[in-house]
């Protein structure tokens, strides 16, 4: 299992240091010009207090919420798209190419295929947040000495940090959809919606009360992109459900991959209709 | 233990409503070059599919070396070879690379440098990377994969598609070497006369069933017999009109038939025309094939 890991690992390389290196871009340009335009950030604000802007949790009334609309609201939104691009492509996009079909007669079972891969996932999506969070930590650590702000470069390396959870999940869950759909388009798909309706959700249903019930359904609701989750870090408890998502959905791929009927790209239901 | 190296029972297979296998028995020795041969669609891929448990089977079994294929697929893979007919592979890696990564994930390795002689046999040039190969320098990579662990049993698909005639000899030579050190080969492949030459038995599918299973030599000198007849009295044109004998030409006083009845009865009704010559017309497995079909003389003689 070692070895399939760290061949995962390797054809994740590039990906991993392209993704990450490109994010940095963020905080470097939105953190580190933030002093050249200090002055003027009160007269966005207006434009901001907009529903549109509100509906993606933009604000920016302080350095910190500054922070948190640019870097920990926008790096995880971004980084889901590699989560969904690499949860269905690891297992359906495999599959779609004709790669699964010698990685599965290998002597291995099909769950610890499953499992290395999910596992090559998390260490991918953790170490492009790592060196997004690095880049946003020495940017801050720059320009610290031109701002007033109580927000420290660690809390900054953690406040990306601690998207994890919410990567896991969106990669678990678009693993698990690519076990389940016939084809890595249709997971892909899938998996976007699920992104986009979470994110927006999430959002309005701060604004709107009436959806406000329904909040604990979408995954973003439990990844705070806010000055004061910056300050404090995420709660515990929402980093835990975000995991048991993912851990759930894991099973789920787990459990679709073992029944799967590989190289027939066939939804669940359709694998066994006898018509003699 | 077994004595089958394959064995399946009542294997059927369905992808939604459409059919891929029905009822498929099938018995491969140990030791044996079993050739599977059928049209496109007809189920072959889908049988060795089943045998490496990529697809699962709707109704029936199938082991290999007597262990299940679904229950104990990883124990049985680590005895097989197999070479896939859509062959798709990582085209980032050099062949060497591929060969390594995929030798550290096999089990009961023993001869570590033997991909290289196999790659340096079928001449593949392992430094290069898999993106810049031709389609059969691809299939090269796929053989030497499905040979480099010196396995119990290789299941190959169309192992020579793509290739060249000489390395075409080559793959057939490496088939019948692994064969001599005790694998059992069973193999899938359009080029007939290749498998009349390396196979022992041969298995016939059409549309998802197994038509026929013999040994080549009984299959190719027993199905039917094309006997040139040469005759004194030319006989009328529908005196062999009868089931079991076909009359495929007829030429100054030769007619040739193929005898899939009794022999004795057409020889019987040959000799009142006067028989002066007869000639025992050898037939090819593809003929056999094409019979099986219908597509040879109009007719299949089963």
């Amino acid at each position: 299992m070692i070895k399939l890991l760290w061949q995962e690992l390797r054809f994740r390389r590039n990906g991993i240091i392209g993704w990450g290196i490109a994010l940095c871009f963020f905080p470097v340009v939105y953190v580190g010009l933030y002093p050249s335009f200090a002055d003027q950030m009160a007269s966005f604000q207006s434009i901001l207090d907009l529903p549109i802007y509100q509906a993606m949790g933009i604000s920016m009334n302080s350095f910190e919420s500054y922070m948190a609309s640019t870097v920990t609201n926008l790096v995880p939104v971004i980084l889901c798209i590699y989560a969904v691009m690499n949860g269905t492509g690891t297992l359906a996009g495999e599959e779609d190419d004709g790669l699964l079909e010698l990685i599965v007669t290998l002597p291995i079972h099909r769950w610890q295929i499953v499992a290395v891969k999910a596992v090559a996932l998390g260490l991918a999506l953790l170490g492009i947040l790592a060196i997004v969070a690095g880049g946003a930590a020495l940017t801050l650590q720059t320009i610290l000495s031109q701002i007033e702000t109580l927000v420290t470069p660690m809390d900054v390396f953690w406040g990306l940090l601690t998207a994890w959870p919410l990567l896991m999940a969106v990669g678990m869950i678009s693993l698990f959809l690519g076990t389940f759909s016939p084809n890595r388009r249709i997971a892909a798909m899938l998996a976007t919606v699920v992104v986009v309706v979470s994110y927006l959700g999430s959002n309005l249903s701060g604004m709107i009360t009436s959806l406000e019930n329904m909040r604990v359904f979408f995954l973003f609701h439990y990844y705070k992109a806010t000055a004061e989750a910056l300050e404090a870090g995420q709660s515990t408890g929402d980093m835990l459900v975000l995991l048991m998502i993912a851990l759930a959905s894991f099973g789920l791929a787990l459990l679709f991959f073992q029944r799967r009927n590989i190289t027939v790209g066939a939804w669940p239901w359709q694998r066994a209709v006898i018509s003699r | 233990m077994s004595d089958y190296a394959i064995e399946t029972k009542g294997l059927s297979v369905y992808y939604g409503r459409h059919r891929g296998i029905l009822d498929l028995d099938l018995q491969i020795k140990k030791g044996e070059i079993f050739g599977f041969l059928g049209p496109n669609g007809a189920g072959k891929t889908t049988t060795e599919r089943v045998l490496m448990d990529i697809i699962r089977p709707t109704t029936g079994t199938a082991h290999i070396f007597g262990q299940d294929c679904q229950k104990e697929g990883v124990a049985i893979r680590e005895h097989v070879g197999y070479l896939p007919g859509e062959l798709s592979l990582y085209k980032n890696m050099k062949a060497s690379q591929f060969f390594e990564m995929y030798y550290s994930l096999q089990k009961n390795n023993t001869d570590p440098g033997y991909w290289k002689e196999l790659a340096a046999r079928l001449e593949l040039d392992t430094h290069r990377k898999i993106r810049e190969f031709s389609r059969g320098n691809k299939q090269k990579v796929g053989i030497v994969a499905a040979f480099m662990n010196k396995p119990d049993l290789l299941i190959l698909d169309e192992p020579t598609s793509g290739l060249d005639p000489l390395v075409q000899q080559t793959v057939m030579e490496l088939v019948r070497e692994a064969n001599q050190s005790g694998a059992t080969v069973f193999f899938s492949s359009h080029i007939l006369p290749e498998v009349q030459a390396v196979c022992d038995r041969v298995g016939i599918i059409r549309e998802g069933q197994l038509v026929a299973t013999e040994r080549v030599e009984d299959l190719t000198t027993q199905h039917f017999k094309r006997i040139r007849f040469t005759f004194a009295n030319t006989p009328p044109t529908d005196a062999f009109a009868q089931d079991g004998v076909i009359e495929t030409s007829r030429e100054a006083g030769s007619i040739t038939l193929e005898i899939s009845g009794r022999l004795d009865e057409v020889m019987a009704q040959t000799a009142s025309f006067g028989i002066t010559d007869i000639e025992t017309i050898p037939v090819s497995l593809e003929e056999i094939f094409l019979a099986y079909y219908g597509k040879g003389n109009g007719e299949k003689h089963d």
